[in-house]
C-alpha cells in the first residue's frame, strides 16, 4: 500500500514538473542563525499576505526547531502576483549547548531536549539547503558581527548552487543595528534593512522578493 | 636504480621524482628499495644462469649452483667419465676447470654424477644436500618471493583506504560533546545524501535514506 503511494506521489510529482514548471511556486528558504529573526519576518510576510502566521516567535534562541512551510503565498507588486512557498528553517550554528537556555528559566531537563531538537533542526535546514530551496532570504540579526564561519559557509553553499539569495539586514529598529557591516560583509549581495517586528521597510522587501523569485 | 614499481617491476633512477605521482607504467604507488644494483634482475632472478653466478652469496639458486659447482669439481679431479649420462653437462665440465660455471647445470649434474661415481659422488652429495638445506632454511633470504607476493598486498591496500575514507564521510556529522551539547559540522551535514531525523543521546542517530525521505518529504514539513 505505502508502495503504491510512494509510486503515485512521485508519478505525479514528474507529471507535475513536466507540464507545469512554470505555474509551480518557487520554494523560498529563510535561512539565519538562531536569533535573527527568521520566524518574525516568516509570520510578518505570511500575515501580510494570507493572514495566517508560520510558527511562534521567540527571543529564546532555537524557538524554531523543524523547517515550517507555509505554501502559495501569493505577493502582488506592480499588477502581477508572485506566488511562493515560504520555509522558515531552524537557526543554523555549529555549536548547540544547553546551558544557553538555562538562562531563560527552563529547567535542565527541558534544556538539554531542546538543545538535542535544535541540532535535530540545523540537520534538517541544512538537508533542506541541499534538496528543497529555490531560493533564499538570509536574515541577520544586524546588531551582531556578521563575519562568523556560519555566515560565510551559508552564503557560499548558496552561491556554489546558484540560488539566488536576497540578505536581509534584521533588527533596524535597535539602536546598534549596523546595516553598512551587514553590505560590507557580503558586498557581492544586495542588503536590504529592515525591521520584521515593526514592518519597518517591507515594502522595498516584498519589492526586492518579487524581483529576485518571480 | 634503488627504487622499483612492486606491481610492474619499472625501475627508477636513484632519487628519481617520478615515482612520488605513481608508477608511469602502471600506476602502482609500492616500491620496494634495494640499496644496490640487485633489484634490476631480480624479478626473474631465479631461472638465469648467469644469476646464480652472480648472486651466489644471496641466492637458493646461487647456493645450488655452487654446490653443483663442488659435485662438479670433485666429479673431474677424480677423472671419472661423468659425461656419458648427461650430454648436456659435456661443455660445462670441460670448462668447469677454468671458470665458475652457470648454475643451469644444477639439476642435471647431481643425478648424472650420482651414477657415475658412487664413492666421491657421496661425500659431494652430502655437502650439496646439507648445503641446499642450509639455504633453503633461512627465512630471509628469498627476497624473491617477496616480489611476487606484493600484488597481493597492494590489492588489499585500496580496500583499507576505501573503508577509511568511507569511515571519515560518515563520521561526525554531528558530534555530542555531552547529553545537550552537540558540534555540528555544517558542510558534512549538507553534503550527506541521508537526512538525520532523530538523534539519542547514546550516540545513536535515526536517519532516513534518501528514497525514503522523498515519500515523508510533505509529511515532515506540515
Amino acid at each position: 500500500m505505502g508502495l503504491f503511494a510512494d509510486l503515485r506521489d512521485s508519478v505525479s510529482r514528474v507529471t507535475a514538473s513536466l507540464f507545469a514548471d512554470d505555474s509551480e511556486p518557487k520554494r523560498i528558504g529563510i535561512y539565519g542563525p538562531p536569533n535573527a529573526g527568521k520566524t518574525t519576518l516568516a509570520n510578518r510576510i505570511a500575515r501580510d499576505w494570507t493572514g495566517d502566521a508560520v510558527g511562534p516567535e521567540s527571543h529564546i534562541p532555537h524557538e524554531t526547531r523543524r523547517a515550517r512551510r507555509k505554501e502559495n503565498v501569493e505577493i502582488e507588486r506592480n499588477g502581477k502576483t508572485v506566488t511562493i512557498d515560504i520555509v522558515d528553517t531552524p537557526g543554523v550554528t555549529t555549536k548547540v549547548d544547553y546551558s544557553q537556555f538555562l538562562d531563560h528559566d527552563m529547567e535542565k531537563d527541558e534544556a538539554v531536549r531542546r538543545s538535542r531538537e535544535a541540532t535535530e533542526g540545523v540537520a534538517e535546514a541544512m538537508h533542506w539547503l541541499r534538496e528543497d530551496v529555490d531560493g533564499v532570504i538570509y536574515v541577520l540579526d544586524a546588531t551582531n558581527d556578521p563575519f562568523t564561519q556560519v555566515n560565510t559557509m551559508l552564503i557560499g553553499i548558496i552561491e556554489s548552487r546558484d540560488l539566488p539569495v536576497l540578505i536581509l539586514a534584521n533588527k533596524t529598529d535597535l539602536d546598534d543595528a549596523n546595516i553598512q557591516r551587514v553590505s560590507n560583509a557580503f558586498p557581492q549581495h544586495e542588503t536590504i534593512p529592515l525591521s520584521a517586528l515593526e514592518g519597518e521597510n517591507m515594502d522595498e522587501v516584498y519589492d526586492k522578493i518579487a524581483a529576485y523569485f518571480g | 636504480m634503488p627504487h622499483q614499481c612492486t606491481n610492474c617491476g619499472h625501475v627508477f633512477a636513484d632519487g628519481s621524482k617520478e615515482m612520488l605521482s605513481g608508477c608511469p607504467d602502471c600506476g602502482g604507488n609500492k616500491f620496494q628499495y634495494h640499496p644496490s644494483e640487485i633489484p634490476a634482475d631480480s624479478p626473474s632472478g631465479d631461472p638465469t644462469p648467469s644469476d646464480g653466478s652472480d648472486a651466489d652469496s644471496s641466492t637458493v639458486s646461487g647456493a645450488v649452483g655452487r654446490a653443483a659447482d663442488r659435485v662438479r669439481d670433485a666429479v673431474a679431479e677424480a677423472d671419472t667419465p661423468a659425461d656419458d649420462p648427461t650430454p648436456d653437462d659435456e661443455g660445462d665440465t670441460q670448462s668447469d676447470p677454468a671458470a665458475d660455471s652457470p648454475g643451469a647445470t644444477a639439476p642435471d649434474a647431481d643425478p648424472g654424477v650420482r651414477a657415475a661415481t658412487p664413492d666421491d659422488e657421496d661425500g659431494a652429495q652430502a655437502t650439496a644436500r646439507s648445503e641446499v638445506v642450509d639455504v633453503s632454511t633461512l627465512p630471509d633470504q628469498p627476497t624473491d618471493g617477496r616480489v611476487v607476493e606484493e600484488p597481493d598486498t597492494d590489492e588489499a591496500e585500496p580496500d583499507l583506504e576505501d573503508l577509511r575514507e568511507e569511515l571519515n564521510d560518515q563520521f561526525e556529522s554531528i558530534r555530542i560533546v555531552a547529553p545537550g551539547q552537540y558540534e555540528l559540522n555544517l558542510m558534512e551535514l549538507y553534503d550527506r545524501q541521508e537526512y538525520i531525523i532523530a538523534l539519542q543521546e547514546d550516540g545513536q542517530y535515526v536517519i532516513e535514506v534518501p528514497d525514503a525521505w522523498e515519500a515523508a518529504d510533505p509529511t515532515d514539513v506540515e
